[in-house]
């Protein structure tokens, strides 16, 4: 299988001098595409750290971040703005959307930023935010939506660009676990049914166990990775 | 465009601070119209009054004339310098002038004589128009007199009276004779209320012997062309003589103009300073409050670049929409004050003059196309350039940083 991220021996510092912190230390992996991966530990592992670094909003103080083969870590700001742009999808925790667009709006944006056409625009929204299950919604702004569907909107948003990673920084911390679930039905679906990667961080082990693989972080470092390739999926509860 | 619907609503997301900046802006833009309006129509009224009521935009003089005053000192060859006026479109009216004496009953008064072709001197200059009292002189020679209103009054003379008229003519001898008060002016300020006296250039010619002389030809194009257009015009055929524009022959007209103008200036930039920094302050405020939507917007892929657009956006956004209602309001009011001018007679009922000018007691507004749009086009750039420093924060924002503010 095609490798769509690699790591290799990546470091993040914070501060300087005597109070430096280690947020990663000396972490390697690599995830495949198409791989369903959960980044697993406590509040302060480095989860969210590892994401920044993976969708080029960071960069390493050590060591390489490769996507789709190139290492970002490399890049000018320029050059990071339209990888994250073209290659990565961004799911927050929360207040993932911009509150004085729509639902549509909101997806639409970094079709708008790509340079696509009104039509073509339309198109391809209005198909997503049915497949994200939020028909006759498109027109509601976020303020007007339960947090589950702007979860919904977020990974429409996500996915519209066709990244080759989607990077999701605890996206069910914020919603009750009914939801959660949903969420990650969604999620899985969009894996299993369109081959989109998804990296996903976690405390909670419910998700974690609907990851295929999983990454145990703590303190900085990796403790364990975990391969549940032969997971028989669970109907859909949506 | 969805730049301009993202920006209009985020501009409405505090209404409040929105509205406030709105109003101000607004009414900012209404008066800086007004008032631009409102000076230009006392600037207009005052050159207007300095150089169509006497003075004309340029005169002609012999060049030693307007030091001297000599009877002798007469422009040099007048008929060139009417025919080129004539055929450049240019009004002309050649005068000539003269001391004397004028007394009626036991009262006599020194005055300064001025003959005019009353034909020629009305299309050239509205003096006619401002009388106090009685006509303006005939078009044919019949020994008639316009005083200036203190002039008349030493006299204590009303229209009709009978003037008795000594003077030195050039020829040497003294020539006397009996006048008649045809018309009184309104008040044209100092020297010509307590000196002039205005008779037909034919009679003047007789009085003292003057030959067929001038000492001064007025041109006036009445507002066709700028008066160093009008000076251009008629140099040539002037050779010899001292031509001179309005600003010239006024000094302190032209002096007090450029300072009003300067004033005028300076009153805008203060204007526009407190526009741009109620812009700056708006948009600060604004932008500090969305630090996390620009990391969000820099997460998924937009560039600083991108961020500066839809903050200015905003700005230009509030710029225009402001200027824009401020602009029908404040050309309304100049539409006003242009059509219902404000009433100064009640200051001074005898007429104003100010550095020898006389002034209408109807303060008029000027609406130009400029008074409108400058002001408008200089407050978006206003505001542009007052936005540029927010923009340019939010832009620069580092996302990781922006994106755990709340
Ligand atoms: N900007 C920062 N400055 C200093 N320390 C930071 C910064 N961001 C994260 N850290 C530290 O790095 C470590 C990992 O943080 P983080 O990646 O946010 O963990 P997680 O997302 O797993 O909770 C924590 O100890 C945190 O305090
Ligand atoms: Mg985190």
């Amino acid at each position: 299988m095609k490798e769509i991220l690699g790591l290799e021996a990546v470091t993040k510092e914070y501060g300087q001098g005597d109070i430096k912190v280690f947020a990663l230390k000396d972490v390697s992996m690599s995830v495949n595409q198409g791989d369903f991966l959960a980044l697993a530990g406590p509040s302060g592992s480095g989860k969210t750290t590892m994401l920044n670094l993976i969708g080029g909003l960071d960069r390493p103080t050590h060591g390489k971040v490769e996507v789709d083969g190139v290492d970002i870590s490399r890049l000018s700001g320029g050059a990071l703005s339209r990888l994250r742009l073209h290659k990565i999808g961004f799911v927050f925790q929360a207040y993932n959307l911009i509150p004085v667009l729509t639902a549509y709006e909101n997806a639409e944006y970094v079709l708008m930023l790509q340079g696509a056409s009104v039509k073509e625009r339309k198109r391809k929204i209005m198909s997503l935010l049915k497949e994200v299950g939020l028909d006759g919604k498109e027109n509601r702004y976020p303020r007007e939506l339960s947090g589950g569907q702007q979860q919904r909107v977020a990974i429409a948003r996500a996915i519209a660009a066709e990244p080759a990673l989607v990077l999701a920084d605890e996206p069910t911390a914020n919603v009750d676990s009914k939801t959660a679930k949903a969420l990650l039905d969604l999620m899985e679906r969009l894996n299993t049914e369109k081959g989109i990667t998804f990296i996903f961080s976690t405390h909670d082990p419910a998700v974690m166990d609907r990851a295929r693989k999983l990454v145990h972080l703590k303190d900085g470092k990796i403790e364990e990775i975990e391969e549940k390739e032969s997971k028989t999926r669970e109907p859909n509860a949506d | 465009m969805l730049t301009l619907r993202i920006a209009w609503r985020n501009l409405w997301r505090n209404n409040r601070r929105t509205a406030i900046t709105f109003a101000a802006l607004s009414l900012n833009t209404a008066v800086l119209i007004a008032s631009f309006a409102l000076m230009l129509g006392m600037l207009d009224d005052l050159v207007r009054n300095a150089t169509d009521l006497v003075v004309g935009q340029v005169q002609v003089h012999h060049p030693k004339y307007r030091s001297e005053r000599s009877i002798y000192d007469t422009v040099i060859k007048p008929g060139d310098i009417l025919q080129a006026a004539a055929s450049a479109g240019i009004a002309a009216s050649p005068r000539a002038y003269g001391f004397g004496l004028v007394s009626h009953g036991k009262n006599s008064a020194g005055a300064r004589f001025c003959g005019v072709f009353p034909e020629k001197e009305k299309k050239t200059v509205e003096l006619y128009k401002h009388l106090l009292a009685g006509n303006y002189l005939p078009d044919k020679p019949g020994k008639k007199l316009v005083l200036g209103r203190k002039l008349a009054k030493t006299l204590e003379v009303k229209v009709g009276d009978e003037i008795i008229v000594v003077v030195q003519a050039a020829d040497g001898s003294m020539g006397n004779d009996i006048y008649h008060v045809a018309g009184i002016l309104k008040s044209m300020g100092e020297g010509i209320d307590r000196t002039l006296a205005m008779v037909h250039y034919k009679d003047m010619e007789d009085l003292f012997a003057l030959n067929g002389t001038f000492h001064e030809i007025v041109l006036n194009s009445s507002g066709k062309m700028p008066e160093d257009k009008v000076a251009a015009a008629i140099l040539p055929s002037a050779k010899g003589n001292e031509v001179m524009t309005w600003r010239q022959l006024m000094p302190p007209l032209n002096d007090m103009l450029n300072a009003m103008n300067g004033m005028l200036i300076l009153f805008g930039a203060i204007f526009f300073l407190a526009a741009g920094l109620g812009v700056m302050n708006t948009m600060l405020m604004s932008t500090f409050e969305r630090i996390r939507e620009f990391g969000l917007l820099k997460a998924i892929g937009a560039t600083p670049w991108r961020i500066i657009k839809e903050v200015s956006a905003e700005a230009l956004l509030l710029g225009v929409a402001s200027t824009l209602a401020g602009g029908a309001i404040g050309t309304f009011l100049a539409w006003y004050f242009q059509y219902h001018p404000i009433d100064l007679t009640g200051f001074a009922p005898d007429g104003i003059s100010a550095m020898g000018v006389a002034m209408n007691p109807e303060w008029r507004a000027t609406l130009s196309p400029e008074t409108v749009w400058m002001p408008i086009v200089v407050m978006w750039i206003i505001s542009l350039l007052a936005v540029l420093w927010p923009a340019v924060r939010a832009a620069r924002l580092d996302p990781v940083k922006a994106l755990v503010q709340v």
